[in-house]
């Protein structure tokens, strides 16, 4: 006899299984539900602003950064699935963004001026939350830090600077890329990924192969295209990916980061 | 003399080829940013697992009126002002799509060779791309007020026009208490498992007008997923055109006019909606006053370590929204359940529907089941960054006329590659499980159906 689906789903008269299925599925959908319900409604007290900071968290950000801060929320794995980046991991010590020395936190206006500014392809910005808003969801980001530094974050300072973006200034900028070995990463001429991209050496924290940034698009720097934003990307690095921090390679002529970040510029001028 | 075995084996040698040979394809660059993204300056991944499926932040920037999720940024990212008026450039809010398959090739049965003959097509291999093109609009007027209008030509189905329009009006009262559409929309928008943004895209039938208040002639079923279909066979539309028992109805229709409101009072866990519609397959106006009313409410449960979950019930009520042959109208109605589940690179998606036909004149007694159910089960794997793999199991048991009325049982597979996140090119095969059972209908008639098409978006 062939198999027949029929006998699974078929409702006749004048059995009632249709209703008891029907009624059957709204009480199970309701006894479902209840735990949910449950668990929302016994969220403990907080203060006022990490009260606030947590529901705008909870609505703007843990879709991607997850219910404990640690970057993987339930849109944080198709970001870039099997790639570099996923969002950033709160409750650790490794942040990209940062105006401080690498190894250190970020520092409250840094993690401000990220939700303001978003990551160009990844993020966006969040301007559209009032600053008070903004500030009450770096309160409540700051609540997921495992780690404890004994010291307050502070800015590392820049040279003086920029500087004009001279011939002089872009071939000098040339060369430091040569002296720095950023060819490894970014390619000779930044036209395609270093050989270190080929080996499948660049990975980021979570060992994602993680894709150099194509610097002849400005628009997609993720710090910032601006030129102080450019040279606090390679003087403080990005941590947690292979960027590492040039500032003590430039510390002997600090003057180079701008003639550096001349060139970088440069090449997105190039055809 | 019945035609040679489908060439199923052919279709996943070629399959297998593609994804084999599909890491040639990729590029070391980043990916682009395109259409819909501009605004924002974000990849298509921020709101999609892969377009066009959304993901949670899209789902929740939807629901927001085009707004980042837990703002009211419609007035202010990437506006500028003249005067009271708050502008986006063009190019912020201008998109389009274009999809279909570059080659398809349909098996049945039993064919006939040149000549259609009713219950008896011929197998068909054609070109068909683009089928579908569809230029949308979609922003933010100001703050809280947004727009969607997209104008879509299908060849496939020889028709062109707005496939939806609607305004929203969005944080009425407190942020996320309610949002409220007012135009011609798609109610499923919000609930686990939605008609449109699918990975497989939906497939019409294949048929014959024959007439008002006459059922058509059908060649080949449409290749829907089966718990948002019509369900019944003998079914008419206010105008007498024929509903075919695939395409997609009632809560689950790709769009009908109304307004609805729905919104999340009690925070991220919860969500509501309430709808009210001209009724069912109204193309414009109300031919009958009584209008249609529907239900939704949604569970999100938990949103981390990679994993989310969530679970939707719904009643569609309709009230004279159908005509059987005899013109006497009857009311029909929807109730179900879906569900979603996403873990890493697993989505899984499943609805269960009840389909009822109130008001069933006499005559029909003994002739028409009033009750039918479809079920829909499908599971999306992303393979490698560009790969996506799914699979769709569809049982639809039939209602209505019992001289008509065939179940049927559809398993569809889908390869997907992406060349970047807005360029997708995808091999579909769509199987029928229940072929042996024989029969000259068509869901019996049916074999095989394969599609190799692109998905554009920009």
């Amino acid at each position: 006899m062939p198999f027949s689906w029929a006998p699974m789903w078929r409702f006749r008269k004048p059995l009632p299984l249709k209703h008891v299925m029907l009624y059957g599925g709204v009480l199970a959908y309701l006894v479902c539900s209840w735990p949910v319900w449950a668990l929302a409604t016994a969220t403990p007290r907080h203060d006022e602003s990490l009260s606030r900071g947590k529901a705008l968290y909870e609505k703007a950000c843990l879709l991607c950064h997850g219910r404990t801060g640690e970057g993987n929320g339930p849109d944080a794995f198709y970001l870039g699935a099997y790639s570099a980046p996923r969002p950033q991991d709160f409750t650790g010590a490794e942040f990209k963004f940062r105006s401080t020395a690498s190894g250190e936190l970020p520092t409250d206006a840094d993690l401000f001026q990220t939700i303001t500014k978003g990551i160009p392809g990844f993020m966006p910005a969040f301007r559209g939350l009032s600053e008070a808003d903004r500030w009450d969801i770096v309160r409540y980001i700051q609540s997921f830090a495992t780690v404890n530094q004994e010291t307050a974050s502070t800015p590392i300072l820049l040279p003086p600077g920029p500087l004009p973006a001279t011939p002089e200034s872009i071939a000098r900028g040339q060369e430091v890329y040569t002296l720095l070995d950023c060819a490894k990463c970014h390619g000779p001429q930044a036209t395609k990924p270093g050989g270190l991209y080929a080996q499948g050496k660049l990975r980021d924290r979570r060992d994602l192969p993680i894709l150099p940034l194509d610097l002849r698009h400005l628009s997609s720097f993720k710090n910032g295209h601006r030129p102080q934003e450019i040279a606090q990307s390679i003087l403080t690095g990005l941590d947690g990916t292979p960027m590492a921090s040039f500032r003590e390679t430039l510390s002997a002529q600090p003057e180079d980061i701008w003639h550096l970040v001349n060139y970088l510029i440069s090449l997105s001028r190039s055809p | 003399m019945n035609p040679p075995c489908p060439t199923i084996a052919k279709y996943l040698l070629l399959l297998v080829s593609v994804i084999l040979l599909s890491p040639l394809l990729s590029t070391p660059e980043a990916q682009a940013i395109p259409a819909f993204a501009r605004k924002y300056d974000v990849n298509c991944t921020v709101c999609h697992t892969r377009a066009p499926r959304l993901n949670r932040t899209g789902e929740r920037f939807l629901e927001n009126g085009y707004q980042l999720p837990g703002t009211e940024d419609g007035g202010t990212t990437k506006k500028f002002r003249l005067g009271d008026l708050t502008l986006d450039d063009v190019t912020n809010y201008l998109g389009f799509r274009m999809r279909g398959n570059i080659l398809q090739t349909t098996h049945y049965a039993r064919h006939a060779s040149g000549t259609n003959i009713d219950g008896n097509p011929e197998d068909r291999t054609e070109f068909g791309f683009p089928e579908v093109f569809s230029l949308f609009t979609a922003g933010t007027v100001t703050n809280n007020v947004g727009f969607f209008a997209e104008i879509e030509s299908n060849l496939g189905e020889d028709e062109t026009g707005v496939e939806r329009a609607f305004l929203t009006f969005n944080n009425i009262g407190q942020h996320d208490w309610g949002h409220l559409r007012i135009g011609k929309f798609d109610p499923s928008a919000y609930s686990s498992y939605a008609t449109l943004r699918q990975q497989f895209e939906l497939v019409g039938d294949n048929s014959v007008d024959n007439g008002s208040f006459m059922l058509p002639t059908m060649n080949r079923i449409g290749l829907t997923p089966a718990a948002f279909a019509s369900k019944f066979h003998g079914l008419f539309d206010r105008s007498g055109t024929a509903i075919l028992p695939t395409a997609p109805s009632l809560f689950h229709a790709v769009a009908e006019m109304g307004l609805d409101i729905h919104g999340r009072p009690f925070g991220e866990w919860f969500l509501y909606q309430v709808g009210i519609l001209n009724g069912a397959n109204e193309p414009f106006g109300d031919s009958n006053n009584p209008k249609d009313w529907y239900v939704m409410t949604r569970f999100d449960l938990a949103q981390s370590d990679y994993f989310s979950a969530n679970f939707s019930g719904f009643a569609y009520f309709g009230s004279n929204n159908a005509k059987v042959s005899t013109m006497a109208d009857v009311s029909w109605s929807r109730y179900g359940f879906a569900t979603n589940v996403r873990y890493y690179m697993v989505d899984i998606y499943a609805a269960f529907v009840v389909d009822h036909i109130a008001n069933l004149p006499n005559s029909f007694n003994n002739t028409f089941d009033e009750t039918a159910t479809g079920l829909t089960v499908e599971a999306n794997v992303l393979a490698t960054d560009r790969l996506l793999l799914g699979i769709r199991f569809d049982h639809l048991d039939a209602g209505g006329l019992r001289t008509q009325r065939t179940s049927n049982s559809l398993l569809a597979l889908i390869a997907k590659f992406y060349v970047r996140s807005n360029i997708a090119l995808f091999l579909r095969d769509d199987i029928n499980l229940r072929p042996a059972q024989g029969g000259r209908t068509p869901e019996r008639n049916f074999r095989n159906a394969f599609f190799v098409g692109a998905d554009v978006a920009f």
